[in-house]
């Protein structure tokens, strides 16, 4: 046997696509050919290292959208999409202890705040008003709400507005003014502050979303993103500056 | 044909093809990623890719879900993305690969030791996956990152399985050059 059988066979032998027959002729050579051996593990070690490049879980706006025009529409989509977000956070890992210990009793606006962020994302319902300028979102809102939003641009620190919509949270309308971050959308509700309607200062992350919450000039603000969490606490601090 | 019973087709239909294919999004969301170079394309792509296998699951006869996601995919890919993504994919890939080609060994200097752990760094990995030409790329990764076999990746690329081993064998030395041409890049 001789080099020559390697040369043919080299890929094949090492992605155990060979013949029997045949890999167990290049096995034999390479019993005796060391110049081989070397490049059967080089081959080898050049797999690991290709193996190693970065695999890419779908995003979950993807999957949430690649599942609602699969036919998941109306009640069960929205199903769906939580059944996603929970396989993402098992899939990061211990997202879901952050399911039982922070959650107060805030909860159920704060699904009410995820659920709108999801529906936003799936529905393809993310604006009312798209621009990228605070001085066409904010005066769109005029006429539709009983109060006026401020709506503030932070594109000068990496989180463009988008746009805006209408929503409703606890039974009350809001504006949903829209940011984005990356392919990460930011969804921020706000609405005037009722008393006792949530703590002042809340921040949760459930199912992989990060909601933090906080009252400022008589405003109730809620943002909500599966932005990561460092970032979205830059965004609310320089939103509360702003 | 009756309305309803069409409609509870159709409804039979999604449910069968999201169960089979949904499964796969991660992986086709990955091959997108080396495929097209921007995010945002390789999320266009693969929701279209999804429309389009449900449209045509009927058709579907397997036996593998998985490569006839790809080849969708792929088809997708040299379409419509062609004109949109500049890293798109051409039929002349040598021409891509000199624009592409990553200089690693031009890199600012670093330690050996952060060398070889630069060198190992999954990104740098990806970059010299990514500045492959087209048809090289796209048979490593579909062998090593989608971790198919011969017949299948011959079947996603519509090429006989010898033009599979034939571009591995290319992409292999080619990758394996590269490396030998950075200051650590002997491989252990």
């Amino acid at each position: 046997m001789s080099c020559e059988l390697v040369d043919r066979h080299l890929d094949s032998y090492v992605d155990r696509e060979l013949d029997l027959e045949s890999a167990k002729a290049v096995g034999e050579h390479l019993k005796v050919c060391v110049v081989c051996r070397r490049r059967v593990a080089e081959r080898e070690s050049l797999g690991r290292l290709v193996q190693s490049a970065p695999y890419y879980p779908a995003p979950d706006r993807l999957r949430a959208q690649v599942a609602a025009s699969a036919g998941h529409v109306k009640t069960r989509r929205r199903l769906f999409a939580w059944a996603a977000a929970a396989v993402v956070v098992l899939a990061v890992g211990g997202g879901l202890s952050l399911l039982q210990s922070d959650r107060g009793s805030d909860t159920a606006l704060i699904d009410e705040v995820i659920d709108g962020h999801v529906r936003s994302l799936m529905a393809d319902h993310l604006f009312d008003v798209q621009s990228t300028d605070q001085h066409t979102v904010k005066p769109w809102f005029l006429g539709k709400l009983d109060f006026s939003p401020p709506v503030n641009d932070l594109a000068s620190i990496g989180y463009p507005l988008v746009g805006g919509r209408l929503e409703y949270l606890g039974g009350h309308p809001a504006a949903a003014l829209v940011y984005e971050r990356r392919r990460h959308t930011i969804n921020v509700f706000v609405s005037p502050e009722r008393e006792g309607a949530a703590d002042p200062a809340t921040a949760t992350s459930v199912r992989g979303f990060h909601v933090h919450h906080w009252v400022h000039g008589g405003m109730s603000y809620w943002a909500v993103s599966d932005l990561n969490d460092t970032e979205l606490i830059e965004f609310v601090r320089a939103l509360q500056a702003a | 044909m009756m309305a309803g019973n069409a409609s509870g087709d159709r409804h039979d239909t999604a449910r069968r093809f999201r169960e089979a294919a949904l499964p796969h999004l991660d992986d086709v969301y990955t091959l997108a990623r080396y495929l097209l170079r921007e995010p945002a394309d390789a999320e266009d792509a693969v929701q279209e890719c999804y429309l389009r296998a449900l449209r045509h699951f009927d058709t579907f006869r397997g036996p593998e879900m998985k490569p006839w996601l790809f080849a969708i995919l792929r088809n997708i890919c040299r379409g419509e993305f062609v004109r949109r993504s500049r890293a798109a994919l051409t039929i002349d890939g040598e021409t891509q690969e000199d624009a592409d080609a990553v200089p690693l060994w031009q890199e600012p200097a670093l330690s050996p030791e952060a060398q070889i752990l630069h060198q190992r760094d999954a990104n740098t990995v990806r970059r010299l996956v990514a500045a492959l030409p087209e048809p090289y790329r796209e048979a490593i990764v579909l062998r090593e990152i989608n971790e198919l076999s011969y017949r299948e990746i011959a079947d996603v690329v519509g090429v006989p399985v010898g033009t599979v081993m034939s571009r591995l064998a290319r992409a292999r030395d080619r990758l394996q050059a590269v490396l030998a041409l950075s200051p650590l890049g002997t491989l252990r």
